[in-house]
Formats: structure tokens, sequence, C-alpha cells
């Protein structure tokens, strides 16, 4: 699943963080640091459905699935291997 | 309006409009940007299965709800522009909803299009309400946000602080002002290029809109976050009124989207074109100042992403954005609005 986490990684810098290579942790906040917003939320929502070809829920809109790469990892592993 | 009298940067994406200077932008040998050699005619495809997808949704969220909230079905945040007023013409002509259209009185708004929410709202009998803060508060917010970018690195590539503040207090105002009322529904105005279309028809979720919150309350010094409190939604109502959270909806992602036609529609139900504000504006007369005010700081137009969205999308010509981006922004506007932040 590490391939999950760096293509999530690129995408979240080279979408939310101007393409700088910062030092964007596995378990960093997105929400708490300012990394996304609630619009950025819904940009990250269409890139995993593209990418992933996955469906995600409203309901599925919570920071314990969407909030940091760990997070994600864990949600889009989840989703995977219910489809 | 020529393409000869616009001020279009050296380097510049062939296809949209988007220029070098847009954080993190590439282009390959072509001069074709990376977001629209992302776009392929499958993907051209599919969006158009999903609009019609999302219609059905509509339709069927609106035949579950329709009718069971006490009062109305649903509240519009209604600026008197062209693509909030053509929002509650489609939500009340097509749909038939109890409609309430809320007004945030930022003091900028132009007065045409204060006659345009008079007009609209009677002709399509529509309640209406305006919230306006005092001018000391609102004086504060957009001095703060035309001197220095206090949120979100992202937030800057769609749009500018002074445009920020202020669509973040009414998104606000209108979700609990829906709380408070019980009303079942949000309605917004955005344009396809502005939000993502998976946004287009979606439950809010107090779980992610209270770290959002806490977010943009941050970002203000804490004396002026405390002055903007009432405008916020109050703590508590993220558990009181867990269960009973809107869905927001915006459905020009996903209704044919025409400016010439929606222009001459509006027309039909006494909505006029101001001519005040500046070429991504038809209602607000901070917008020149606000855009001078980001491209000076960052070098590219907030409204560059939106528009170069629709270019792709085909929903406007690369010369309309072109002009829309790259006119300059007009000096009486932007006069107008410093002397009255002072």
């Amino acid at each position: 699943m590490d391939k999950t986490k760096e293509k999530i990684r690129s995408f979240m810098i080279e979408n939310f963080l101007f393409g700088e290579d910062i030092d964007l942790k596995d378990d960093t906040s997105f929400l708490e640091e300012g990394i996304i917003d609630s619009t950025g939320v819904l940009e990250l929502i269409e890139y995993l459905e593209e990418e992933f070809n996955i469906q995600i829920d409203d309901e599925d809109l919570i920071p314990e699935n969407l909030d940091s790469l760990n997070n994600l990892e864990q949600f889009i592993s989840k989703l995977l291997k219910t489809s | 309006m020529t393409l000869n009298n616009l001020n279009i940067p050296k380097e510049i994406c062939q296809q949209c409009i988007l220029p070098g200077t847009f954080p993190g932008i590439k282009f390959n040998d072509s001069g074709i940007c990376k977001y629209c050699q992302k776009e392929s005619s499958s993907r051209q495809i599919k969006a158009v299965e999903k609009k019609s997808e999302y219609r059905d949704r509509l339709d069927s969220l609106i035949k579950k709800i329709k009718g069971t909230a006490p009062a109305y079905d649903i509240i519009v945040a209604f600026s008197g522009g062209k693509d909030s007023s053509y929002t509650l013409k489609l939500l009340r002509e097509h749909y038939d909803l109890r409609i309430i259209a809320l007004t945030f009185d930022n003091h900028f708004v132009s007065p045409v299009a204060f006659d345009n929410i008079k007009k609209i709202t009677d002709k399509l009998k529509v309640d209406s309400i305006i919230i306006k803060p005092p001018w000391s508060i609102v004086n504060e917010i957009f001095s703060l946000t035309s001197q220095k970018d206090i949120f979100s690195k992202p937030t800057l590539l769609r749009a500018s602080s002074i445009c920020t503040a202020c669509i973040g207090m009414v998104k606000s105002i209108v979700l609990k002002t829906a709380l408070e009322m019980s009303i079942p529904l949000v309605g917004f105005g955005w344009s396809p290029g502005q939000a993502p279309i998976q946004s287009a028809i979606l439950k809010t979720n107090p779980s992610l809109i209270k770290p959002n919150q806490d977010a943009l309350k941050k970002a203000y010094p804490l004396e002026l976050s405390t002055k903007l409190n009432a405008y916020f939604i109050p703590e508590t109502y993220f558990d009181k009124f867990k269960d009973t959270f809107p869905y927001n909806i915006h459905p020009l992602a996903f209704f044919d989207y025409d400016e010439d036609q929606i222009k001459q529609e509006l027309k039909t139900i006494g909505w006029q074109a101001p001519e005040d504000t500046d070429t991504n504006s038809s209602n607000c007369l901070i917008n020149a100042f606000a855009n001078k005010c980001h491209i000076s700081r960052h070098g590219f137009h907030p409204y560059v992403l939106e528009i170069a969205n629709m270019v792709r999308q085909g929903i406007m010509s690369r010369d309309e954005g072109l002009i829309k981006i790259y006119t300059e922004q007009n000096t009486e506007m932007i006069t107008y609005a410093e002397e009255k932040l002072g």
C-alpha cells in the first residue's frame, strides 16, 4: 500500500502545496495545518475516485478517513477490499 | 473589447488560460499546461454522463425532501449576481421549492444588484432576508485581508483573501440559518468552474465543517475572531443539530451553463447586468480591488483557475476567458474601494 500513500503524497504536494517538496509527514493533519480547506477536500475526493476507481459516500467524508496520509491509506485500502 | 487590449502574459497555456505564474504549473513542449494534458476526450464523455447522473440525483433528493420541513425546502445564498439569480430561478421554476433567499450585505453590493435582489425575489415569489454586519466589522476584515493573506495557502489558488473572508462568512451564516430554521437544503450558485461536480450534491458533515471553521476562525486575530462569533456556527450546534445537517447543492455544476443564455433568461424576470462591477462579478464593488491586491501579491488573477476550468470544459471560449482574466482592473473601482476602506 506504500504506492497508494506515495501517489496521494504527490497529488497533495502538486495541488495543495504549490509543488513545494516540503516534509509532509504521514500523520500530518491536513485540516489543522491548513493544507486543505473545504473545497480542497472535495478536490481530493475527485482525485481519489478517479485514481483508485472507487466511490466515496457522503457519510465517509470524515477526518478519521481523510485527514492525513495514514488515514487515507487505511481508508482506501478498506474501500478497495470491499469493492 | 478585443484581445489586443489585454495584458496577456508571455508564458500562458496554449489551450486554456493559465499563466506561467500560476503556482505549481508546468507546460509540455507544445505549451500545454498539466491540467489540460490530463483532460482527455474520455474524461469529457464521463463528465457529460456525470452531469446527467447528478440531475437524476437531485430529482430524487428533492422528491424525498420537498414539503417535509416546517417552512422552507431550501435556503439559497443570494448575492443578486447572475449565477445565484439563475440558481434561484431554476429551483423555483423547475422544482417549485419553498425558498428563502439570504443575502449577505458586505457594504459593497452594487445598487443594481440590490434592485435585482428586490425584483427577482418578488417575481419568483421567494422570501428574502438580508444580513448586514456593521461597517466597522466589515471594514476591519477587508482592510486586514487587503494587506495580507491570512488564510491557508491553497485558498489563494481559487480566490483573493478578501473574497475568501467574505464567502467564508456567507457559507457560515447560510448554514447556521438552515440549522436554526430546520431547512434541509442549502443552495449556492457556484459556476461549473468553481467547485468539483462531486460536491454539487453533498450532505454537510459536522465533523468536517467544524475543523474547517476552526481553521478559518484561527486565521483572524483573536479580537476580530471574537467579534465574528455571531456569524459562525456556535460550537453547541455541531452536537445539537448533528442529525439534521442539510444537503448542500449547487445545480449550475450539472445544468447547462451558458452565460449569454443565462443573462437572456434572467432578463425575462427583470434582472439587469450592473455596469459598475468588474469582468468577473455581477454584484460586488470591491472585487476589482480584491483582484488587484491578489495580482500584485501573487502575480496571477484570483479567478484564473475557475475560468480556465470553464474553458477546459468547453463552457466558455478561450477568447472570452482571456478577456475576463487579462482585462486591466478598473482604476475607478479600485479607488472607490480604497477610499471607502480608508
